[in-house]
Parts: C-alpha cells; sequence; structure tokens
C-alpha cells in the first residue's frame, strides 16, 4: 500500500492538519470553500494541504491538453470504420402516415421529415440546424405540430432576420413535402459562428475541440 | 451550397449544433464529431488504462456505442463530457475482463524513496505535468483509475463506483491515497 509515504511531508501528518482530515478538506474543497470554516482557513497544516490539493486539481485536465497536443488527428481509415458501422442505423423515429386517394397505408419517417428540414438550410447559407423536434402526434394525419430547430448562425448577420428566412425556409419545404399541419416554427438560435476562410476542408478540423 | 462548404461550417459549428444533428440522424454531423474528439478520447482512455493500452479499438467501440445512445442525450451541448464518460466505462470493463476483478491492495511498482531527488528548481508546467504523469504510472491500477475518472473526467463518485463495482466508500478511500501519493511524490517540485 501506498499510505507508507514519508510522514516528514508538512499537511499530512494528520497531526499537521489540527484535527481535520483529508477527506474532509476535499469535500470542502469540492464545496468551493463555502461556507468559510474557519477552523480549516485557520490552520496552516490545512492550508498548505489545500493548496497542494488545488494545484493538483488544476493539473488533471492540463495533463490531458497537453497529452491531446500530442495525439494526431484521427486516421480516416480509422473513421470510416466507424462511419460504415454506424450506416444502417437510420434514425427513423416517429412513422407519419400519408394520406392517399386510396389509403394504401402509405407513410414517411420522422427521420426523414427531420432530413427535409434540416436540407432547407441550403436557403439560407451559413445557418445550421441542430436538432429538430417535431411535437405533437405526427402520427395522426391532421394533428397541430410544432415545430423547434435549433440553429448556428454565422457572424455578421442580423440573427432576427436570418431566423425569419429559415422559418420560412422550414415551413416551405414542410409544406411541399408532406401533409403535416404546422402551427408554428421555433428557431432557436444559439451559436454564432465566425466564418473562417474554407480552405479548412471539411475533413481538416483536426483536433479543434470544446466549442 | 456545396457540400465541402457545408461540411466546412459544420467543422466550425458548436457542439450543440453538431451532437444534435447527429441525435437527429446526420451522419456527416457524426463524422465532424468523431474528428473533433478522437485525439481526446485516445488521450484519456490511455490515461486510464496505462500508457501501453491499444485505445484505438476503445475509442472505436465507444463512438459506435455514441452513435446509438446519442438520441438519448439531452444536453448535446454536453457531448464532451459524456463522451468521455463512454470511454472511461468502456476502458474500465475492457481492464476488468483483463485481471477479473479489481485489485484495491496492489503494491506500487516503484518505492518514494528512488524519486525523492528530483530537481527541486524545476517548477515549471511541464515538469510538473510529467512528474504527474510518473506518479501516476507509478499507481496501483485502481486508485490511477479512480484518479483519472475524477480529476481528469470529471465523474462524481458515484458514476466511479458504478464504473469500478465497487462501493463508494472504497472509491473515497482509494481516492485518498491516490492523491496523497501523488502529491507526496510531487512534492519535490513544489
Amino acid at each position: 500500500m501506498n499510505d507508507s509515504a514519508p510522514a516528514s511531508i508538512p499537511g499530512f501528518d494528520p497531526a499537521d492538519l489540527d484535527g481535520h482530515t483529508m477527506d474532509e478538506l476535499i469535500d470542502y474543497l469540492d464545496a468551493g470553500r463555502t461556507p468559510v470554516d474557519p477552523s480549516i482557513e485557520g490552520s496552516p497544516g490545512c492550508r498548505i494541504a489545500l493548496d497542494a490539493l488545488t494545484r493538483l486539481r488544476d493539473l488533471g485536465p492540463a495533463l490531458l491538453d497537453e497529452d491531446v497536443q500530442a495525439e494526431p488527428p484521427a486516421d480516416e481509415g480509422w473513421v470510416r470504420q466507424i462511419m460504415t458501422n454506424i450506416a444502417l442505423d437510420a434514425r427513423a423515429g416517429r412513422r407519419i402516415p400519408v394520406v392517399v386517394a386510396e389509403p394504401d397505408d402509405v407513410a414517411m419517417t420522422e427521420g426523414a421529415v427531420r432530413g427535409l428540414v434540416r436540407a432547407a438550410e441550403a436557403e439560407v447559407p451559413g445557418v445550421l440546424i441542430g436538432r429538430c423536434r417535431l411535437d405533437g402526434d405526427v402520427t395522426t394525419p391532421g394533428a397541430p405540430i410544432r415545430v423547434e430547430v435549433e440553429a448556428s448562425v454565422p457572424y455578421g448577420e442580423p440573427i432576427a432576420a436570418l431566423a425569419t428566412r429559415l422559418r420560412a425556409a422550414v415551413g416551405a419545404t414542410l409544406e411541399r413535402h408532406t401533409e403535416l399541419v404546422v402551427t408554428a416554427i421555433d428557431v432557436v438560435v444559439h451559436d454564432v459562428r465566425l466564418l473562417a476562410a474554407e480552405t479548412a476542408a471539411e475533413t481538416g478540423e483536426g483536433k479543434e475541440e470544446g466549442r | 451550397m456545396t457540400v465541402a462548404r457545408n461540411g466546412t461550417w459544420l467543422a466550425q459549428a458548436d457542439d450543440r449544433t453538431v451532437a444534435g444533428r447527429a441525435a437527429d440522424g446526420d451522419t456527416q454531423a457524426f463524422g465532424v464529431l468523431v474528428r473533433r474528439y478522437a485525439p481526446m478520447l485516445r488521450a484519456y482512455a490511455r490515461r486510464i488504462m496505462g500508457a501501453s493500452a491499444a485505445v484505438d479499438d476503445i475509442v472505436q467501440e465507444a463512438f459506435v456505442t455514441a452513435w446509438q445512445r446519442l438520441p438519448e442525450l439531452e444536453q448535446p451541448e454536453k457531448v464532451r463530457g459524456w463522451l468521455m464518460r463512454i470511454v472511461s466505462r468502456r476502458a474500465i470493463s475492457e481492464l476488468r475482463a483483463d485481471r477479473g476483478h479489481v485489485d484495491l491492495d496492489a503494491v506500487p511498482v516503484q518505492a518514494l524513496a528512488a524519486t525523492a531527488e528530483s530537481p527541486a528548481r524545476a517548477v515549471e508546467r511541464r515538469a510538473e505535468l510529467a512528474a504527474l504523469a510518473d506518479a501516476l504510472g507509478e499507481l496501483p491500477a485502481a486508485q490511477r483509475e479512480c484518479w483519472v475518472l475524477r480529476e481528469v473526467g470529471g465523474s462524481s463518485y458515484e458514476e466511479i463506483a458504478e464504473d469500478l463495482g465497487v462501493p463508494v466508500s472504497t472509491v473515497r478511500g482509494l481516492l485518498a491515497r491516490a492523491r496523497k501519493y501523488i502529491i507526496t511524490r510531487m512534492e519535490g517540485w513544489r
């Protein structure tokens, strides 16, 4: 066991912690050192241990950051294997009936409708649709449906105007290709992107992360 | 709009957009996620499993699992931590399959005395991180796993207990010993 660390290190001998334990100090740190515990803050031994624990806490993420710098970008062959594995799952979602002259059990999938909605982003260059929800009973013909889309927009254009254009594009697409009775289309813009030079090809994003 | 431009925009979009689309079935968006986080997840898996571990398969399987479960992810903007958790679970179960059980009382491979003469003047971050890496390498596996899951992955005590199949109290004990060892071991770098 590695509890046999030298007892001479200040702050780690229980006697140096003025009656407190390391567990207590860690919980205190986890709580953001609030509410302030005068008994801990007033103990030199505890302060030393807290300093050491705090520095160590910062080092964990820093260590990973350093590791990531040393990692090569994902190998494209390796990425392709993943993409091949997932291609079989089409994410169909709910089954949306289509009413035709002679009812013949025709339907499209919710996943296909989401795909149509996403494709409408092409009408507003630079805008990207994120998650899309069809709120309402899409399995019943004629039921009122509220559409909610999240969107990432390019920097430099009025967001309200972009949202209006996107809403119109989504509405037109759904009108043209589905029988859904759309009562509202909500656009939630949560990301504004600086459009960088388009030389950064779609395969070249490498290690940028945490966006 | 060409597909290439769309791909470029997607690569620049935030996690919420990219993961949200992937959850809805957009495989191109999922490809962006894979490329964005594969290096980080490989590094994370290696920290959990040890430097010599073959992490490519672990991370690949984790991504396939992630694709299947993405529709369950309530907050797509938290996809980074969510992916880390999938990788850590996969890595831990792989380790457990290898050794059959969690070895809670393994002896560290190296005694403290051997490293006590570390140059005290080298206080730079890089040296500190190297010391941390060394200390981690010397820890018994279960202590290293606990520490990496907690301090690198941000997992809760409960999550770690679940992954390792031990009580929370054991996790606390393992973490306390790991922290004490690392801090003591790094004392020379202050």
